[in-house]
């Protein structure tokens, strides 16, 4: 890590911190109010559903951004328009988002946004209704996924069923555990023992670690309540 | 626009018309100095509306057309405001001139001219005439039948004047009443004057009260013989405003010559100056002219440079700065930004990405309630939503405006302001050349915005403009991508409430002032008006 350029300032506070019960697998965002604010809403059942877009899309700009954030990168030096040269870092290639339809395609744009040209695979798991298993339907992935980060997007874990199914779906493509980093908003602490005691390597990012899980989300956002 | 500078109003007690008009709902303005030319053959108070109208048109052209400057690819057609603060972003205060005299003795001719030759940005004119208390039905019955004496100083509201001017000797923005000389009342919207540097107030009266008097700083008073200032009258009470010389002589006789004997002749001695005649005393307005230019130079001094040596090595940064954590994001992002080989298209990309980043950053430090909320999973959810006050946004041009988008995709329906500040090259100081901010801004928290900081300079001007609006400091965040450390020091010290935003910080400023290692220019390189060699 580069050293940040003045180290005499007081107020820098990390963005991430580690959750130390699912021993370094998960990692969640510091809640300030601001974030706070933002789960309100989409836990709200009074909002709008603009209003809902509006600040799901805020909140999953802030995951993708820390989930980047744990992309490799390589320290470089460069010229700055005053000829004066400045030593920075630049991201490694080698990237690409999975998209965990239908909930996890709210967090594509977000991703786009982030990275214009990154690489996206879909996975269509669909859940029986009785039994709550899930089913995997679909899935297409960049032919070279085995040598990439993943960045695996699925926003809402209630059960975890949904990402180790999705799990699977990528060993099958012979994809390292240790390679994903899976972009998360709300989980349950069941969902999160679950995935991880399925694919020990993994790494989970979310915004809050809750018993219950704001289920309503995918249909809210995508308008098919 | 230019009422902010100049204002003709008809000399009072028998005055009836609308003293002022093109009213501004905003609170907007642009600032135009007095036009370069040299004093004009006077022009007495008794000409015609219309000839009035075509001087003021002939002024407002004379005024656009003084003042462009070109340097490189900037035009400039307005003077700006030079700083109005010290160091510290404490206020200096304006320098007050009362003018007095009888009723058509030539004051407004007289204020008018030491405006046009002080030839500086920011004058406000401040009349007596807008400050006629409200008449009931009665009193607007006697006033028909020139029975209402307006040369009382019973006629005025002393109280609501003296708070006035208060506020703008504090460099503080004012509602000023538009007075309707036909219902006379006051009408329902208000004229803005703005804090100045010089502010003029003229009446018959304005050294009547000790209030007042303590506040002014130069106290002239214009002295015209009495048969001329009659002459003036009947001309204008019965040529231009159709009145019958009975009638005014009525007037005259019974409330005009009394007042003038009883309460505005022994003002004279309190007066510093004498003009004898009036405005044709060209001699005695270069004389109070100078006086004031050596007033407002002993007051001036070099800010910019001041604040470039601004900051104290090895000591720990302030604490009302907040800076982002370094992480590989924006680290990587800032490479991007700073690399003087980054394509424009990649250049806006990646700017704006750090940009959203600091907004979030910046409304993590706004004030929030606790709340419940009922989910649809039939549980309640503690949570935290924003309180009633309101966030607007304001930048400063043109590199703070960059920066809109990002808050808008980060607060709703946001309202955004902005504050045109630029470099006098001559002096190498910031001055304010245009501002349009949301009305009620003075309850609301204020994302104030600049994507890069140097000196300091602009943005606390931009703050004082903030305070002058009765913004409280506390409510202020200034939010940036780039700051130096001297940029910091100085807003930190002139403004400890303000909190400090930003992604980075470098160590230096060069004699040009541009941050190293810094990012260059950053609104030449984001609109791409920056100079490339071919």
């Amino acid at each position: 890590m580069v050293e940040p350029a003045p180290d005499l300032i007081q107020n820098t506070v990390p963005s991430l911190i580690i959750d130390e019960q699912f021993e370094g697998n998960v990692k969640k965002l510091r809640i300030t109010d601001n974030i706070k604010e933002l789960q309100t809403v989409l836990r709200d059942k009074s909002t709008s559903r603009s209003d809902f877009i509006f600040y799901a899309d805020r909140l999953i700009r802030l995951i993708v951004e820390e989930g980047l954030n744990q992309l490799p990168y390589k320290e470089c030096s460069i010229t700055t328009p005053t000829g004066h040269s400045y030593n920075g870092l630049r991201y490694e290639k080698g990237n690409c988002g999975v998209s965990i339809m239908r909930s996890g395609e709210a967090m594509e744009q977000g991703l786009r946004d982030c990275c214009r040209s990154i690489r996206i695979g879909k996975i269509l798991i669909q859940s029986d209704e009785d039994t709550h298993e899930a089913k995997v339907l679909y899935a297409k992935l960049p032919p070279d996924i085995s040598r990439r980060k993943v960045l695996l997007m699925y926003p809402i874990m209630s059960t975890g069923n949904t990402v180790a199914q999705a799990m699977k779906v990528l060993r099958e493509h012979k994809i390292n555990e240790d390679n994903v980093i899976l972009l998360n908003l709300f989980c349950t602490p069941q969902a999160a023992k679950n995935v991880i005691s399925e694919s020990p390597g993994i790494t989970i990012l979310t915004s809050e670690i809750h018993p219950v899980a704001p289920n309503h989300f995918g249909q809210k956002y995508f308008g098919t309540e | 626009m230019s009422e902010n500078v100049f204002e003709f109003t008809n000399p009072p007690s028998s005055a009836s018309s609308i003293s002022d008009s093109g009213e501004d709902d905003d609170q907007t303005f642009i600032i135009k100095s007095g036009p370069k030319s040299p004093i004009k053959s006077p022009k007495s108070p008794t000409k015609s509306a219309a000839a009035k109208k075509k001087a003021k048109a002939l002024l407002g052209s004379a005024k656009s057309s003084g003042r462009v400057v070109h340097s490189g690819s900037r035009t400039l057609y307005t003077a700006g405001r030079p700083p109005w603060y010290n160091s510290q972003g404490q206020l200096k205060k304006p320098f007050v001139i009362g003018i007095s005299g009888g009723s058509a003795s030539g004051k407004t001719t007289v204020a008018r001219k030491i405006i046009e030759a002080l030839d500086v940005p920011w004058v406000s004119l401040l009349s007596m005439d807008s400050f006629y208390k409200v008449l009931n039905k009665e009193q607007h019955d006697q006033a028909a039948r020139n029975e209402y004496n307006f040369d009382h100083p019973d006629a005025f509201d002393f109280e609501l004047l003296i708070a006035t001017l208060r506020r703008l000797k504090e460099g503080k923005i004012v509602e000023v009443p538009i007075y309707n000389f036909q219902t006379h009342s006051r009408e329902p919207t208000e004229k803005t004057i703005y804090g100045a540097n010089v502010v003029i107030f003229e009446g018959i009266l304005t050294f009547y009260s000790k209030e007042l008097l303590q506040m002014m700083d130069m106290k002239i008073f214009v002295d015209t013989d009495s048969d001329v200032r009659l002459a003036r009258r009947l001309i204008r009470d019965i040529n231009v405003r159709g009145r019958d010389l009975e009638g005014v002589l009525h007037q005259y006789n019974k409330f005009v010559k009394p007042a003038f004997e009883h309460y505005i002749e022994p003002t004279m001695t309190v007066a510093d100056i004498m003009v004898p005649r009036g405005g044709e005393n060209d001699v005695a307005i270069n004389l109070i002219v100078l006086h004031v230019h050596t007033q407002l130079q002993n007051r001036g001094f070099k800010l910019r440079s001041k604040l470039a040596n601004a900051g104290c090595n090895g000591e720990p940064m302030p604490t009302s700065l907040y800076v982002l954590q370094q992480t590989a994001q924006i680290l990587g992002l800032h490479t991007f930004i700073r690399n003087k080989d980054t394509a424009r298209d990649e250049f806006i990309f990646y700017s704006q990405r750090l940009m959203r980043l600091l907004f979030e950053y910046a409304m993590s430090m706004v004030p929030f309630k606790s709340v419940r909320v009922e989910t649809p999973q039939s549980v309640t959810y503690e949570g935290k939503r924003l309180t009633n006050l309101k966030i607007c946004g304001v930048s400063i041009l043109r590199a703070g405006e960059t920066m809109e988008s990002a808050l808008c995709a980060v607060c709703k329906n946001i309202r955004i302001g902005k504050i045109l500040i630029q470099t006098n090259f001559d002096t190498g100081e910031p001055e304010l050349h245009y501002l349009r901010l949301p009305k009620d801004i003075k309850d609301q928290y204020v994302m104030l915005m600049d994507a890069t900081v140097a000196t300091g300079a602009a943005a606390m001007m931009a703050i004082r403009v903030l305070l002058d609006h009765d913004v409280k400091e506390e409510n202020i965040t200034l939010c940036s991508l780039l700051m130096a450390e001297s940029g910091v020091y100085s807003v930190a010290y002139a403004f400890p409430k303000v909190k400090i935003l930003t992604t980075a910080v470098d160590k230096e400023v060069n004699d040009k002032f541009h941050i190293l290692p810094g990012i260059g220019n950053f609104g030449d390189r984001f609109f791409g008006t920056d100079y490339f060699e071919q």
